[in-house]
């Protein structure tokens, strides 16, 4: 078999996301908004594998800063325009990629021309203030065009994915086949060979037989399941019922819809169906009704099967059963869609049937305080026109002290962000908070080659699964703290 | 920590460095250089900037490949001024794809040269100097002679031995610690460490976190395959060598690849298994790992964070693993992977080891080969108190001697209680188990 050229340069990435992907991938257009060293980093990660086109859309002058911390400027490249210097040197990366430069004010652009950056499949900015942020926000919001803002100061990294939702789930259901095991009659070589998860289910009906219908819950009573499976064991040789041991914790937890799932389905979007109502909306109740309905209670199947040791035969006869079982929750979920598009006037082909598919993300910790500052170092930007910028942080025992300037630097960004703490209503002060503030005003907006690369592979792999529709993206907002190399994900 | 602390080299090559830059070439980075910082080390001295940025500490970056061209990259924008490059590799069409030093006219061409030129011709007064080879071609002083090493490296093997070798190294002496930076992906997913030899848990110790070798059972492949790539190990181990015992399989010949694709794809459809690809086949083959672009740079740039934190002491590095996984969600998980007391390179421990009284010497060797937390890959054995040897896989001479030893049972050789020595001639490694038999 003949493999061609970019089959070859693109083999390891093939293997993640696959022709369809890669398709995506080819026909996406890009726009980046400035220019920066953590632009450049996430450009480079997309146009690498191979993305449509990219533009880059920016008016300033490259000065000596920016070729110290951007790999795609040289010393040559300082007092020309910064657009077109990152896009020769980006360009060159792939020659499959289109790049495009325009030299302009992004902020001037949002303000008169909105309408320019309809023409993409995600838009990403780096550095634009809040206010013009808002404008080319809504503007894409309502055309269901993905925006990435982004942020990096000193050792902190911050962004966030604004998009008209994206969807993924677990199951249950074989009894019937597992009604056809009879383990006392099977011969050893039979014995051995039975699929785990049957194993699991068989013994959890017997369990549940001689507890009231009840799951094993209490860690005593976990143990006593794990003993009863084990003593279903032939001898010490028998994989399957390892699997089945190692997986029994599983069996043991009540299936049911995720606390998050059940709050969107409670949202007034899902609540409140109408014709202007996004395809997110119409499936995600298309989804509540067959939780309501035809799933009792659980949400549809995913229909994949780990690997495990058994029969080829049982192991495809249970692969068909979850995948016919996962169909079938599909056609029904579909009928559901079908059934709400037609009671708005829409055409039930106004939702692809690969759209019926959903994904939906889990909670977070810490680190809010890198958020805080982050947004109240944009709220000093916004009255200075600068960062904070200063050495404001000393020893105790040190002679040295902060100069007048350098504490009014600190005080003036701490009522920045006691300000937003009261706006938010958060009344519990974070931790070390002045350390946090002392640090931001050290970074003094500058922006590390090491942190820009790290963002920028973040929000690439983010861009990736959005284009590529795999995997499955943040929901929304990720802060990365480089001084303790920690993240954190929120939903902002 | 100050055992630990990095020397800064400050000798030779500063006027050239410095003639090289120009106005606000440091900017970004002298805004922490210069300034104490609430979570700095206590030894940081701000106001260094420039004797920082200007010195010559050599750091070694093991890999040109998706992690090493990133590292070099990060490292010349971070002030690093003197480092080297090792790579045995030469540059292939598939790595074009994230590998971005090179391009399509490069392949064929020595990764780690292609990348130190590209490296030095567009990042002004930076030396990038390469070796193209192996890395167990060099010996200690070499190794010393760098403050800090990075590994970008996708084979274990090679992991393992540079571990070894850099905890081997201190030989109780704390001047002679050389740090290791570690970073690994896979896919969407990967890892950044710092090991500090002796001090903080090595590469060793975390062996059993690696997921098991993907190896499927002989017994699954010959009779009741389910997944395609049984069906393709099926063709390449069971269905080539009936077939065609004369020609040794060349997993890089096309036609071959295309011989085992078509085969398994037969034996697929008699089992009614979907999902055998020329490209699944390429893969299972030759053990493909997917890499991309951005989790290289996530990882590179985590590596090379951790590098200029521990270099300038200007924040506090980590302590010292952080796992990534980009492809649900985006999480990370930064704990202190701890030091296994047993660990057969940086541990003092001996491994107690219960195995059954019957057990022959041949089987003990495949046990050791099998278990996770050691991995070995060609074990020789010796008692360790005799010096007797039990089963020398090297040179030729000893393992002809000792090969009659496989068949005997162990407990002929070792009595209940005694201590084996276990040598790797793969690895710069010896392991002390104490035998209790059951």
């Amino acid at each position: 078999m003949h493999v061609d050229k970019k089959t070859q340069k693109y083999d390891r990435q093939l293997r993640l996301w696959h022709a369809s992907g890669q398709t995506a991938l080819e026909t996406a257009k890009v726009c980046l908004i400035n220019g920066t060293a953590t632009g450049c980093e996430i450009l480079k990660d997309l146009v690498l594998p191979g993305i449509g086109s990219f533009t880059v859309v920016d008016d300033k002058i490259v000065d000596g800063s920016d070729v110290g911390n951007t790999f795609f400027l040289v010393p040559d490249s300082i007092g020309k325009s910064r657009a077109q210097a990152v896009t020769e040197f980006l360009q060159e990366l792939n020659e499959d990629v289109k790049g495009f430069h325009f030299s302009e004010n992004p902020i001037a652009l949002i303000e008169n021309q909105p309408e320019y950056f309809l023409q993409f499949s995600i838009v990403i900015t780096t550095n634009i203030p809040e206010k013009p942020l808002l404008k080319l926000a809504d503007t894409l919001w309502n055309a269901k065009i993905p925006l990435v803002v982004l942020r990096t100061v000193g050792f902190i990294g911050y962004f966030r994915i604004a998009l008209p939702e994206h969807t993924n789930v677990p199951f249950l259901s074989l009894e019937q086949y597992v009604k056809t095991f009879n383990f006392d009659t099977l011969d050893s070589m039979d014995h051995g060979h039975i699929p785990y998860v049957v194993i699991l289910l068989k013994y959890l009906e017997q369990w549940k037989q001689d507890h009231d219908g009840k799951l094993p819950s209490t860690s005593a009573e976990r143990n006593e399941f794990k003993q009863l499976i084990q003593s279903g064991k032939r001898n010490a040789d028998e994989e399957n019922f390892d699997e089945a041991l190692s997986s029994a914790w599983r069996a043991c937890t009540v299936t049911k819809v995720p606390r998050q799932v059940e709050e969107i389905f409670k949202d007034s979007s899902c609540e409140n169906i109408t014709s202007e109502s996004s395809n997110f909306w119409i499936i995600v109740r298309a989804i509540r009704e067959f939780v309501a309905n035809e799933g009792q209670g659980l949400l549809p199947l995913a229909g994949s099967v780990p690997d495990m040791k058994a029969y080829t035969s049982g192991y495809v006869a249970m692969q068909n059963i979850y995948r016919q079982k996962a169909k079938e929750d599909i056609s029904i979920v579909r009928a559901h869609v079908h059934d709400i598009l037609t009671s708005i006037g829409r055409s039930v082909d106004s939702i692809s049937d690969n759209e019926i598919d959903s994904r939906w993300l889990r909670d977070s910790q810490e680190n809010i305080v890198n958020y805080v500052l982050i947004r109240a170092m944009d709220r000093f930007y916004e009255s200075h026109n600068r960062y904070p910028d200063a050495a404001t942080f000393f020893l105790e025992d040190d002679a040295e002290e902060a100069s007048e300037e350098a504490r009014s630097e600190f005080s003036t960004l701490k009522t920045y962000v006691n300000l937003l703490l009261g706006e938010w209503d958060i009344t519990n002060y974070p931790e070390h908070l002045d350390n946090h503030i002392h640090e931001i005003c050290r970074a003094g907006g500058s922006e590390l080659a090491n942190i820009a690369s790290l963002l920028g592979g973040m929000v690439s792999q983010e861009i990736i699964k959005l284009i590529t529709r795999q995997y499955i993206p943040i929901n929304n907002s990720i802060v990365f703290d480089g001084i303790r190399s920690m993240s954190s994900s929120y939903i902002l | 920590m100050s055992e630990t602390q990095m020397q800064t080299d400050l000798q030779g090559g500063l006027e050239t460095a410095a003639s090289k830059d120009w106005p606000g070439r440091w900017s970004h980075l002298y805004k922490i250089l210069d300034r104490r910082g609430p979570f700095a080390d206590p030894s940081f001295t701000p106001d260094h900037g420039d004797e920082i940025l200007l010195n010559t500490c050599r750091v070694l970056v093991i890999g040109a490949g998706g992690l090493g061209c990133e590292i070099l990259k990060n490292l010349a924008l971070s002030g690093f001024k003197n480092i080297e490059v090792i790579d045995m590799d030469t540059i292939d069409v598939s790595n074009l794809n994230r590998q971005f030093l090179f391009r399509p006219s490069d392949v064929g061409k020595p990764k780690a040269k292609v990348a130190s030129e590209f490296i030095m011709k567009r990042v002004p007064g930076v030396k990038v100097t390469y070796y193209h080879g192996k890395i167990q071609d060099k010996d200690d002083d070499y190794y010393l002679g760098f403050q800090l090493i990075i590994c970008g490296l996708d084979s274990v093997e090679a992991r393992r031995w540079i571990n070894a070798t850099l905890v081997n190294l201190v030989d109780g002496e704390p001047e002679r610690i050389r740090v290791l930076v570690d970073g690994g992906t896979e896919g969407f997913k990967g890892q950044a460490r710092v090991i500090i030899p002796t001090i903080t848990s090595c590469y060793e110790c975390s062996l059993d976190m690696l997921g098991k070798q993907r190896t499927f059972p002989i017994c699954t492949i010959a009779n009741t395959p389910r997944l395609p790539e049984h069906c393709i190990e099926w063709a390449s181990a069971i269905h080539w060598p009936k077939e065609r015992p004369d020609i040794k399989m060349d997993t890089d010949d096309p036609i071959h690849i295309q011989w085992l694709y078509e085969t398994a794809l037969k034996r697929a459809k008699e089992f009614n298994i979907t999902g055998v690809t020329y490209s699944l086949t390429q893969g299972v083959v030759k053990n493909i790992i997917p890499a991309i672009a951005s989790t290289n740079a996530i990882i590179a740039a985590s590596c090379c964070n951790e590098a200029f934190k521990l270099i300038t002491t200007s924040q506090p590095y980590l302590n010292n693993y952080m796992m990534y996984t980009g492809n649900e969600g985006l999480y990370t998980y930064t704990f202190d992977h701890q030091k296994k007391p047993d660990c057969p390179v940086c541990g003092n421990e001996r491994v107690t080891m219960e195995i059954s009284m019957e057990i022959t010497v041949e089987d003990f060797i495949e046990y050791l080969k099998e278990k996770q937390d050691i991995q070995l890959k060609k074990p020789s054995l010796s008692h360790a108190v005799t010096n007797e040897k039990i089963y020398w896989q090297s040179p030729p001479i000893f393992e002809e001697k000792t090969r009659p030893n496989l068949e005997r049972k162990l407990l002929e050789m070792v009595k209940q209680g005694d201590e084996i020595t276990v040598t790797d001639t793969t690895l710069p490694i010896s392991l002390q188990i104490v035998v209790s038999y059951i």
